[in-house]
């Protein structure tokens, strides 16, 4: 029995439950849900989450209230730069991955410098930052749809590479493995879970955890810039608020996955797992014909529950 | 004069007694008693952890007693909380300070109990009038902006004390508690303070005063209540005393030390440390040498500097100015991680601030410092765990395994794991502040043969401990700190339980 209970409070045990009973319901609401081609596109949509919410994943682990909510912005701006890189061309594909990611991560440091050297709450930090970016990309492209994706780009994203699934969907897995070894396996994954679990006693064993954290901001940057290449493989152009829809399920999918939003605990691959879960429920509920305000209720209710659920960790005996 | 009041006068306005008080396995009250009588001066002794504090805190209600009875005026007091106690004219001065930064002098002092005019609001030209009528006490030495709107984040330490001292005036008790209210001023704004004592006893009001300055106790106190370990030992009254008799009796029977593993075996005479004029914000410069081997002391009062002095060492919290060699090495550091490659190791007492990583395993909250001690990127799964399996089995530690969290254990295994930490490979430079603070009996004896041991392989070990007795019997040496400045360095036969104390309290008996 307390095996039983143990297992059903596991994070992941959850996650894939979750992923279960979305799959089950959805192919009773609507025969074909869950077909193979189905699924490879619900898995495609959910690893451009997924990359999205490593990122986010990171900077929560990093504890003192860390969050990247600039990470919509930067997915955009990962878009347009990419999308003006390449201008169609297959060549420059590397480079926009290049450009976008490197973007990227700079604004990242500039977030991990501002909330750790000046003190401002990360949440307040990543809320100007996306201001600032949000406004920039307005000034710059004047509000006109500028760039489109390369084809191979394209194929990339939504065609089939190996058997039917995208190449899109080796990175991911590739992501993951390489997230899950770092964190378990290497001194700067132990470090993240330190500085989270309790920063003073991270530096108390030698850890650098102001440099620690500033790397964590600029890791979420790069990984927002990284997907907005993606989107605009996904979607062939960009706009200036393509990324705006990740802000919110990249911090849900983190919480599904059983980070803890006080840091120092919990898993990508638990993210991951969490980023197709919330794909899962998103396609349900359109397929229930929800609107797209109903489906932001629905997350909302759904944060709400997993913080009550996972909410109640056991305090440390002193 | 009705017969009531008399009889009310005739009983003394406090009588605590049995009082008994346990934190988990620490007693820290045991039957304690004190007795205050109307409008004296009533001085509180003892050691360091004898429980005076403690007491002081049960009769301003801020913490709860499990046996025991107070009276006030003769009267059971009902002491559930400081606002309860305060109504039953109990206040206390907080040696930690209570004021609220962002707000004035007045508006600290009146907080909570605020005048109103007559629509409702805070009367602020009452509370002006009032705390200028209170500061005037004080005006000679109170120095400049000390004005009912001053901002207290703007007033120097010696200021918010004295605001502090007003604070509590203005809520016009029976009886004062007073610990540790002269720590901070000089010895002008001491004596302005004895005034102030001095007119509340003429005025029928009652102060308890706790201090760590002889002198000041025999220059305001009439009677003196001593405790040790919890009990209360002796009553003097002031006039019929002297400064020997009332050492001896907080230090209790100077003879025999129980189960003591000092080492009287003669040191190696290689000097390994060697601390140059070290300063920090409340201490040194500070100069001293300690040999391969040598178990050091830190004593003295607490928040002398010792805490500062180790994580100094450790570069937690940087020297201004100074230097350390190690074996000849610079190791004067800017960050833990400047010394850690040079074998030197902390382990702080306050396990949840500075030790734990809760959440995680043992494995990880044991090997996460060699990670940087031997500058490894991948962790040696198999490697660390045989290795730190090892150390923890050394130590005798209680643990279901290396993944279980570390929030499954007692504090003392707790407190053996953060020790492993640094065992692998031994440290040359061993600091530890206040270790075995909270920790059961047992552990603790695990944790002196360990220090002995470490010793004994050449190590140097400076330990800080606020048990006096930890320090008597575990080192060889003892550095007494008082006010930032090392005031008398004890050893061999003079590594007494009273030479301590009274080096501690700073003046000769």
């Amino acid at each position: 029995m307390n095996r039983f209970l143990e297992l059903a409070k596991n994070p992941l045990v959850i996650s894939s439950a979750a992923i279960l009973a979305l799959l089950v319901i959805g192919e009773l609401v609507s025969p074909g849900f869950a077909r193979g081609d189905q699924i490879v596109r619900l898995l495609t949509v959910s690893a451009i989450l997924g990359i999205a919410a490593a990122g986010q994943n990171l900077v929560i682990l990093g504890g003192r209230e860390g969050i990247d909510l600039s990470i919509g912005a930067v997915i955009s701006l990962g878009a347009v730069i990419a999308g003006n890189v390449m201008n169609g061309s297959d060549a420059a594909i590397p480079l926009a991955f290049a450009a976008a990611c490197f973007a990227g991560f700079l604004i990242g440091l500039v977030n991990g410098l501002g909330v750790t050297y000046l003190r401002i709450p990360p949440l307040v930090m990543t809320l100007g930052m996306m201001g600032v970016i949000q406004g920039g990309l307005v000034v710059l492209s004047r509000g006109v749809p500028s760039g489109n994706a390369a084809p191979a780009l394209m194929a990339f994203v939504s065609r089939s590479a190996f058997l039917g699934v995208p190449g899109i969907l080796f990175v991911w897995a590739a992501i993951i493995v390489l997230m899950a070894l770092v964190l378990k396996r290497t001194r700067f994954g132990w470090s993240i879970y330190a500085v989270g679990s309790n920063e003073n006693a991270a530096v108390l064993t030698g850890l650098p955890a102001r440099r620690i954290r500033v790397l964590l901001y600029g890791l979420a940057g790069l990984f927002g810039g990284f997907t907005g290449v993606c989107v605009i493989g996904y979607t062939g152009n960009s706009f200036i608020s393509v990324g705006d829809q990740y802000v919110l399920p990249s911090v849900i999918a983190v919480v599904i996955g059983g980070t803890s939003l006080s840091g120092g605990a919990g898993s990508y691959t638990g993210t991951a797992l969490g980023a197709i879960a919330l794909i899962l429920l998103q396609s349900v509920l359109t397929t229930l014909n929800l609107e797209f305000w109903g489906r932001q209720v629905i997350f909302g209710v759904t944060l709400l529950l997993l913080m009550l659920l996972y909410g109640r960790q056991a305090r440390l005996r002193v | 004069m009705p017969i009531a009041t008399r009889v009310r006068l005739m009983q003394p306005v406090l009588r605590a007694s049995d009082i008994s008080k346990s934190f988990g396995a620490v007693h820290a009250l045991e039957k304690a008693r004190l007795t205050v009588e109307r409008g004296e001066i009533h001085a509180l002794l003892g050691a360091n952890g004898c429980g005076k504090s403690t007491l002081c805190k049960i009769i301003a209600g801020t913490v709860g007693r499990d046996a025991g009875e107070v009276l006030i005026d003769g009267e059971p007091a009902a002491l559930g909380s400081p606002h309860l106690a305060e109504e039953q004219g109990v206040a206390l001065f907080y040696q930690e300070l209570s004021l609220v930064p962002q707000l004035s002098v007045g508006e600290n002092i009146f907080l909570g109990r605020e005048p109103h005019t007559a629509l409702g609001f805070t009367d602020r030209t009452a509370i002006v009038r009032e705390t200028e009528a209170l500061i005037a006490r004080v005006a000679p030495v109170a120095g400049k902006g000390f004005v009912p709107d001053a901002r207290v984040s703007d007033l120097s330490p010696d200021q918010r004390q004295l605001a502090e001292i007003l604070k509590v005036l203005a809520r016009k008790p029976k009886i004062i508690i007073f610990d540790e209210a002269t720590a901070t001023l000089d010895r002008r704004q001491v004596e302005v303070f004895f005034d102030i004592l001095r007119e509340l006893r003429a005025d029928g009001v009652s102060s308890i005063f706790i201090s760590h300055r002889m002198d000041e106790v025999f220059a305001i106190a009439d009677r003196i209540t001593v405790m040790r370990n919890g009990q209360t030992v002796a009553e003097f009254a002031a006039s019929e005393t002297d400064r020997y008799a009332v050492v001896y009796a907080m230090v209790g029977e100077t003879g025999a030390i129980a189960a003591s593993v000092r080492d009287h075996k003669p040191l190696e005479d290689t000097t390994r440390l060697v601390v140059e004029g070290v300063k920090a914000a409340r201490l040194g410069p500070v100069s001293f040498t300690a040999r391969r081997g040598e178990i050091l002391g830190l004593g003295g009062l607490q928040g002398q500097g010792q805490k500062a002095l180790l994580s100094g060492l450790f570069g937690a919290e940087p020297f201004l100015a100074g230097h350390v060699s190690l074996d000849g090495v610079d190791v004067t550091a800017r960050r833990p991680a400047d010394v850690m490659a040079h074998r030197i190791a902390y382990v702080s007492g306050d396990r949840a601030r500075d030790s734990a990583l809760p959440g995680r395993s043992i494995f990880e909250n044991t090997a996460i410092a060699s990670l940087v001690r031997e500058r490894r990127h991948v962790i040696p799964g198999a490697l660390f765990r045989e290795r730190f399996a090892e150390v923890l089995a050394g130590l005798n530690t209680r643990y279901a395994g290396l993944d279980a969290p570390i929030g499954s254990l007692s504090g003392g295994n707790q407190q053996k794991v953060f020790i492993s930490r640094w065992l692998s490979p031994a440290p040359g430079l061993l600091l530890l502040d206040d270790p075995t603070k909270g920790i059961d009996l047992g552990t603790k004896g695990d944790f002196y043969l360990l220090a002995r041991k470490l010793a004994d392989e050449g190590a140097t070990v400076i330990i800080y401990s606020s048990e006096d007795s930890e320090l008597l019997s575990l080192c060889d040496r003892v550095l007494v700190l008082n006010g930032g400045a090392v005031t008398a360095d004890l050893s061999g036969d003079r590594l007494t339980p009273f030479e301590l104390t009274q080096a501690s309290y700073g003046d000769a008996a």
